[in-house]
């Protein structure tokens, strides 16, 4: 391999990983924004229920 | 309900990204098989249609938008969170383009100068803005009050944005083994004509599109991670919120079990 293609493939492939580690990192994030928002409802419920008694 | 969205894929963030596919596509067609061999450097100049270019993304694009939202936070005016994870955003981004600078960098001074590295004002520079944006994440990881840390993290990125003008003037300043501009030269004259020319803006505009897809995608976590944090912490209280209401319910229903009376 020479320098050329060593230096083509550390920048293109070096951006192109970062982009999928981007886009797995969001796709976590989301999924436990999912997550965190029905035990928040739960909660909620608990705490209007707690209140009530 | 969190305000903030569970999925966002705004349009203008997939042209963006078909762009900069595009655009990249384009640069490594022109300057791999297209563009002629530089009569001194031969195929080496080939390397000239990526190295400036992810240097510029890494200094003024990355270390401006990291400067300009650390200063419009910290001016109380315009103090939002909108900034300080933009400017977050754009640290992490702009270090992973300083570290592809130096990468590309030395592929290409090994065979031009024989050495992978030199102790040389543009090269040291720029490993320092790398060295300090690697402390500014590492500053961001510490737990701290939302408003406390945003504080923090936006004079750590003031402290890096110093450095910006330094690498650039570093040519200038001491002699360096690094040439000086690529493109143009102090008096604005051109060094680079033809295809050669054009491939090396293509390559800027390539290089700044996947920039703008990047720092999109993670100023979204950064959104995210607060959203969910928000999150845990509402339904902490409320758990806990819970807890104290029912203990005052079975306090008050048996007399008073608790040792004051009653629950504060």
């Amino acid at each position: 391999m020479s320098y050329v293609d060593a230096g083509y493939a550390a920048a293109f492939g070096g951006l192109f990983l970062y982009a999928v580690t981007l886009v797995l990192r969001r796709r976590r994030w989301e999924r436990a924004l999912r997550m965190s928002e029905v035990p928040a409802v739960e909660a909620d419920d608990a705490a209007a229920h707690g209140e009530r008694s | 309900m969190s305000a903030v969205p569970a999925t966002w894929r705004p349009r203008w963030l997939t042209v963006v990204g078909v762009l900069a596919v595009v655009t990249t596509a384009f640069t490594v067609w022109l300057g791999l098989w297209v563009t002629p061999p530089d009569v001194v450097q031969g195929n080496l100049a080939r390397l000239l249609y990526v190295h400036p270019a992810v240097a510029t993304v890494a200094l003024y694009w990355a270390g401006g938008v990291a400067c300009a939202g650390s200063l419009l936070y910290l001016w109380p005016r315009t103090r939002s969170f909108f900034w300080d994870r933009l400017a977050a955003s754009a640290v992490e981004v702009g270090a992973v383009f300083s570290a592809l600078t130096l990468v590309t960098g030395s592929l290409w001074g090994r065979p031009v100068w024989g050495v992978w590295w030199t102790w040389d004002a543009r090269l040291t520079s720029t490993a320092l803005l790398l060295l300090l944006e690697i402390g500014y994440l590492a500053l961001r990881r510490v737990p701290a009050d939302p408003h406390i840390r945003a504080r923090r993290c936006a004079v750590a990125a003031l402290l890096v944005a110093i450095d910006v003008p330094i690498v650039h003037f570093s040519v200038d300043w001491w002699n360096t083994l690094h040439q000086g501009g690529t493109i143009l030269d102090p008096g604005f004259e051109l060094h680079v004509h033809g295809s050669m020319l054009w491939t090396m803006l293509l390559s800027f505009v390539a290089f700044s599109l996947i920039f703008v897809w990047l720092l999109a995608v993670r100023y979204r976590i950064e959104v995210l991670e607060d959203a969910v944090g928000d999150q845990e912490l509402e339904v902490s209280l409320a758990e806990r919120w819970s807890e104290d209401t029912e203990l005052v319910g079975a306090g008050s229903g048996t007399g008073g079990s608790t040792p004051g009376g009653s629950a504060p």
